[in-house]
Order: structure tokens, then C-alpha cells, then sequence
């Protein structure tokens, strides 16, 4: 297996994975989407709304709002050592709102009871309120999957395809295919058709170019065991982070696979 | 209020909403706005481009 990383940020990541097979390859972003545990709002204790909002709106908002995870320091509740699923500070925490209008609450005025879990953007708008509106409530935590709620799914837009491969043989450079090229990345040069090594990723498979052309020249395939993956996180985890959290996770099924047929 | 995410890719898009507003009523274009704030999917940019503010019509009648 080789990574090549082409773009890594705080958010997001793009990166060549080579020498695996596709279901390797959907497993790590099947791993990214579902199964990489993030914290997210479960439960809301509302003491006052008085706001525009009806209380499942607002739980719904601040359950959507992407929590920095400690993956050392929560587990998810229903794997819960210490508690068995009852709730406990090793699997849920608190966070507590307070505010009077006229004012717009945002992620960032919640208040966590673990200061390294806050939200990961503070500028969320979670609801205006106007003069004499008010908002108090407690929210409680958990750690979940993506399997179960969108709230708990940390990767986001995960995806990949496969490294393109384009050749050209025996080109009259008519220049059809540069001209019906949905991502313009095919150059015409008196040799003929060509694509830059460093514009052959964008290419996106379609095929237009194959079609259009009347001699059959250029080919397109594409490499089945190499993926150009790209990923975003939604801030619970930083993209590198999640990255390898997913491949752990991998590594962890696979590891317990291996030990049930041991057991056989 | 503006959705917190997306409803189909799953990406923050409220914490956005602020910035566009203003630029946007500041007669900005949307297209430029919605590229400068990194929204690049068609799924993002329209949750902002189609989003309707009703707080202020909603809040005479609690």
C-alpha cells in the first residue's frame, strides 16, 4: 500500500491511495463516514424557551453541531466499561446555555462541563433571539456513529475513483476531444492529443473524448488498484486524524475477525 | 434559521450564513461570495443561495 498525499489541511484531505483493492479502499470510507465514534448533543434539558424556535427544532440544531473529540477520553455509551450505557463522565458530558435577548446564540456560548470539548466552530447560529426572549438549557453528549445519526458522522463528502489512465496512439490532432473535454485538460499539440501528468487526476472518466473521436485514437481506462480519495472532516476531528481513526477502526475489525477463526 | 448542515453532503454551512448575508446585501455576487467561503459543492451552495430568513416575520406572533 502507498499514500501519496496531494492536498492536507486542518478540514480536509486528498490523497493517492495505491497498490489496494477497491474494497479496501471503500472500506476506509466506509470506515471515515460510519464508524469513526464523534461526540454529538443526545439530550436536551430546556429550563426556558421563549424563542422563535420549538424545543425539538433547537435540539435538532444543537445535535447537529460538530463537537471536538477525545477519542482517549470517551467511548460510546452503549460500550461503556464503566457504566455499562447508564451514563457516566467516561461516556457523556455536559454543556449549558444561558442567554436573554436580544442577542443571536451561537456554538461558541455554549458551555462545556471538559474544556477541550468545545464546539468546533464558534460562530454556529443556533437561534435570534429578540428582546425579552429567552433560552436556558442543559445538553448532555454522547459518543455515537455515523451509522446511527448524521450527527455523529464525522467524514463528510468522503469519496474516491480511480486513478485515470489516457492514451493516445496514432493522433491526427483534429482537437474533437480537447473541445468536448468537460474539464479541459486535454492539450492538442502538432503531435498530437495529450493530457498533462499533473491535469490526468482531474480527469473524471466520462469518456466524452473516446466517443468523439472518429479514429479511435485516445483511450481512456483507468487503474483498478490505485484511488484518488477525497475527504472532508466536519471539524470533530482534524482530517488527518480521521483518517487514521478509519484505518484503525479497519485494523480493528479485521483483528477480531482473525480472532473468531482462530476460535473455530 | 439557516440549517446547521447540508442537508445532503453533511458539511457545517450556518456558520457561513453571516458573512454571505452581508456580502451579498452589499451587493457582492452570490457565485464569487459562496467560491471566497470555500462552499464548493452544488449541495452547500444552494442550502445559502436558496435560504429564506423568517425569524423576524415569525417573532410578532409567540
Amino acid at each position: 500500500m502507498e499514500v501519496d498525499i496531494l492536498e492536507l489541511s486542518d478540514r480536509s484531505a486528498k490523497f493517492v491511495l495505491s497498490k489496494v483493492g477497491m474494497a479496501f479502499a471503500n472500506g476506509i470510507r466506509r470506515a471515515m463516514v460510519a464508524d469513526v465514534p464523534t461526540l454529538a448533543i443526545e439530550y436536551v434539558n430546556l429550563y426556558d424557551n421563549t424563542s422563535v424556535l420549538y424545543d425539538e427544532q433547537l435540539a435538532l440544531r444543537l445535535s447537529l453541531i460538530p463537537l471536538v473529540t477525545d477519542l482517549e477520553t470517551y467511548m460510546p455509551q452503549a460500550e461503556c466499561t464503566v457504566c455499562g450505557g447508564e451514563g457516566c463522565p467516561a461516556c457523556e458530558l455536559s454543556l449549558t446555555l444561558s442567554s436573554e435577548g436580544p442577542a443571536v446564540v451561537h456554538s461558541g456560548d455554549l458551555i462545556s462541563s471538559d474544556p477541550l470539548v468545545q464546539a468546533a466552530d464558534a460562530n454556529i447560529p443556533i437561534v435570534e433571539l429578540k428582546k425579552g426572549q429567552k433560552l436556558v438549557l442543559e445538553a448532555i453528549a454522547h459518543m455515537g456513529y455515523g451509522r446511527d445519526s448524521v450527527k455523529w458522522q464525522a467524514g463528510i463528502a468522503c469519496g474516491y475513483k480511480n486513478v485515470p489512465i489516457v492514451s493516445v496512439e496514432n493522433c491526427d490532432a483534429c482537437g474533437h476531444c480537447a473541445a468536448e473535454c468537460p474539464k479541459s485538460i486535454i492539450l492538442v499539440e502538432e503531435s498530437g492529443a495529450m493530457v498533462p501528468e499533473e491535469d490526468l487526476l482531474k480527469c473524471s472518466l466520462c469518456r466524452l473524448c473516446e466517443k468523439v473521436c472518429d479514429i479511435n485514437a485516445i483511450k481512456v481506462s483507468f487503474d483498478e488498484n490505485a484511488f484518488v480519495f477525497t475527504m472532508e472532516s466536519d471539524g470533530s476531528y482534524t482530517a488527518r486524524d480521521l483518517i487514521l481513526n478509519a484505518s484503525d477502526v479497519v485494523k480493528g475489525k479485521a483483528e477480531g475477525l482473525i480472532s473468531i477463526l482462530d476460535q473455530l | 434559521m439557516i440549517s446547521v448542515r447540508c442537508f445532503s453532503c453533511g458539511k457545517v454551512i450556518s456558520n457561513h450564513w453571516d458573512e454571505y448575508k452581508r456580502r451579498v446585501d452589499g451587493g457582492e455576487d452570490k457565485a464569487v461570495v459562496l467560491d471566497d467561503l470555500g462552499i464548493t459543492r452544488y449541495c452547500c451552495r444552494r442550502m445559502l443561495l436558496s435560504h429564506v430568513e423568517l425569524v423576524d416575520v415569525l417573532s410578532p406572533y409567540q
